[in-house]
């Protein structure tokens, strides 16, 4: 509880520190797997941030390991550094990082699927273990990007449609108040239509409450429409970056549209935490 | 046709067996809890509710401590105290290192744990028959219709486990820290990155199954005067409910323990050699030797996981943790 207070503190001065910048990480899981090579990245406030790439590039392991949440599967980091706000952050756990404004869209929409709409959101309200607020308040910035909520507040969260959990899973985070939202594959699965729709709620998110973002999604046209910045990863490492309207002219990625997106089954096959079908 | 005596006959057994049920099913409750809530299977809750059981021998009657002596309301009460202390100790000590092990080294852990625990009141009280102190000592019983009665410990039993069922039902469906208990349950890391504290949850879990498990056997004792190393055989009893009411539920391990209570009384009475004398409806003698009862919860037990793995209430999944 103290190193969040020192955070909002003693920093924000400098108004172009980056929020989030990994310098030369290696990510290693169950202490031998090289999932991450020495990756270099900065992402300014205010900034969305697009994460490119084919499956098993790393992607969702450079979220995991900013939010903390990578600890749980046996991921580290064993060189390079992770700072968040000017502060050295690498290898903290997930609880400090939620206390720090971090929150993560963790990928396959994970709704608690035998609460309700409205326990899941109430899940929300907690950090540290402790209740943070608690009044109608806290869910108007949910039902104000997602009105459709209110109105399946009573639904068990299983039974909700696709496109209804994907709002639930951003809502429940937004609830949070968060400085940094990571948001791991948030069209997967999703109508077209409705990737356009989130997308879009998205930047508007982005823009009203000043909420900074890492998205890693499939997607790589829609998400460059709405990122500022994008990093491209194969094989652990960051091919390409450069500002999101750059990229998207870039010839390696005018191929990356097309598809050619390298073997998909090793990474599902690792995989030992649940996790639901990918496709809807 | 069974005769009107026949059937106040069975109607007082089948009273006894509900009774007996309830004492199982505040173990029982307290092995769903955790396994609901933390996907650890503890296989100690017998030698838990051992501990139970003695804690009031130690606090109650002196034996082995003599200085600890207080008297039989404080005994109790400090009994449900050492249950939360333990509860809260268990998870910090014995089971945080091991979130996130395979299940089994995790089950190796609470067969090691419930070694240790009656190999420790053995050593303190030895193997012999412990009787409580005498204000509880329940003498009195409850008269029921058909001339049956239910005796006062079973009476309490029967009472408090359906008080702490519904209390858990409530406490998961209504209240926040329910929700947030839930929540983890269902899914771990999406309620760590909602910043819930698993540590927490986890914690709150053991100190109420350990409480409910200690004062299981402090009632189990209660029921025969006094405590006695025999105890420990509910951990095994306790199984065949839980996994009838499907292992991750609350109300199932209820029900589960109830029907075990039932199976082992009407058992015992009706097919033992003794006792047995002829099976209502049936009309023919039975005649099995004694502990026919005993067995009888533990065919249903390998009955119900063949024919119905996920029990009667319990959630369909794959093991956690
Ligand atoms: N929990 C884990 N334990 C061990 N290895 C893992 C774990 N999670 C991911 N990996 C491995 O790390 C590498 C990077 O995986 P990661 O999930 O970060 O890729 P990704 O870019 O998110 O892919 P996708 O597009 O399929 O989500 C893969 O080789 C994967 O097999
Ligand atoms: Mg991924």
């Amino acid at each position: 509880m103290t190193a969040s207070e020192t955070t909002e503190t003693a920093t924000r001065e400098e108004p172009d520190r980056p929020v989030v910048e990994l310098d030369n990480v290696e990510i290693v899981y169950d202490r031998h797997f090289l999932a991450v090579q020495g990756i270099s990245m900065a992402v300014d406030e205010g900034d969305i941030v697009a994460l490119l790439g084919p499956n098993g590039a790393g992607k969702s392991t450079v979220l995991k390991m900013i939010s903390g949440i990578g600890r749980t599967e046996r991921g580290e980091v064993t060189r390079g550094s992770v700072v968040y706000d000017g502060e050295d952050v690498t290898n903290d756990g997930a609880n400090e990082m939620v206390d720090r404004g971090v929150t993560h869209i963790l990928e396959g929409r994970r709704v608690f699927e035998d609460l309700t709409v409205e326990e899941n959101l109430r899940c929300g309200l907690y950090r540290g273990g402790r209740r943070v607020r608690f009044d109608e308040d806290d869910y108007r910035i949910a039902f104000e990007y997602f009105p459709q909520l209110e109105e399946i507040l009573d639904l068990k969260a299983g039974y909700a449609s696709g496109g209804q959990q994907q709002m639930l899973v951003v809502a429940r985070a937004l609830i949070h108040r968060p400085r940094l939202l990571l948001l791991d594959e948030p069209s997967l699965g999703l109508a077209p239509k409705l990737v356009r729709d989130i997308f879009e709620t998205l930047v508007e998110i982005n823009r009203e409450e000043n909420i900074t973002m890492m998205i890693a999604d499939q997607n790589a046209k829609r998400t460059l429409e709405t990122a500022d910045y994008g990093y491209v990863m194969e094989n652990g490492q960051v091919e390409l970056h450069d500002p999101a309207d750059v990229l998207v002219d870039r010839e390696e990625i005018k191929e990356f549209y097309l598809g050619t997106s390298g073997d998909s089954s090793q990474y599902t096959d690792i995989r030992h935490y649940k996790i639901r079908k990918r496709w809807t | 046709m069974v005769s009107a005596a026949e059937s106040a006959t069975l109607f007082q057994i089948a009273v006894e067996g509900v009774g007996l049920g309830a004492l199982y099913a505040l173990v029982a409750m307290g092995f769903a809890l955790i396994y609901k809530v933390t996907g650890v299977l503890n296989f100690a809750q017998g030698q838990i509710a051992l501990v139970g059981a003695y804690l009031i021998v130690l606090l109650g009657t002196g034996e082995a401590i003599d200085w600890l002596q207080v008297s039989a309301p404080v005994a109790v009460a400090a009994a449900v105290v050492v249950g939360i202390v333990l509860g809260i100790l268990l998870e910090r000590v014995v089971f945080r290192p091991f979130i996130g092990e395979p299940v089994l080294s995790v089950i190796i852990v609470t067969l090691a744990l419930g070694g240790i625990f009656s190999g420790f009141v053995n050593f303190l009280f030895g193997q012999n028959f412990k009787g409580y102190p005498d204000a509880l000592v329940l003498d009195w019983s409850v008269g029921l219709p058909l001339g049956a009665s239910i005796p006062g410990s079973y009476a309490i039993a029967v009472l408090l486990s359906l008080v702490i069922v519904a209390a858990l039902m409530l406490f998961f469906r209504y209240t926040v820290t329910g929700s947030i208990l839930r929540a983890a349950a269902s899914d771990e890391q999406a309620a760590m990155v909602l910043g819930v504290s698993i540590e927490r949850t986890i914690a709150v879990a053991w100190a109420l199954s350990i409480t409910i498990t200690t004062v299981g056997g402090m009632l189990l004792a209660m029921s025969s005067g006094g405590a006695s190393v025999s105890i420990e055989d509910t951990g095994i009893i306790i199984l065949a409910a839980v996994v009838f009411g499907g292992l991750d539920s609350i109300p199932g391990a209820f029900v589960g323990a109830i029907v075990v209570g039932l199976l082992r009384e009407l058992g015992s009475y009706y097919f033992e050699g003794g006792t047995a004398i002829v099976a209502p409806v049936v009309d023919v003698q039975l005649n099995f030797g004694p502990g026919f009862g005993n067995i009888l919860p533990l065919i249903l037990l390998l009955v119900v996981i063949v024919v119905k793995p996920y029990g009667l209430f319990g959630t369909e999944r794959i093991e956690r943790l």
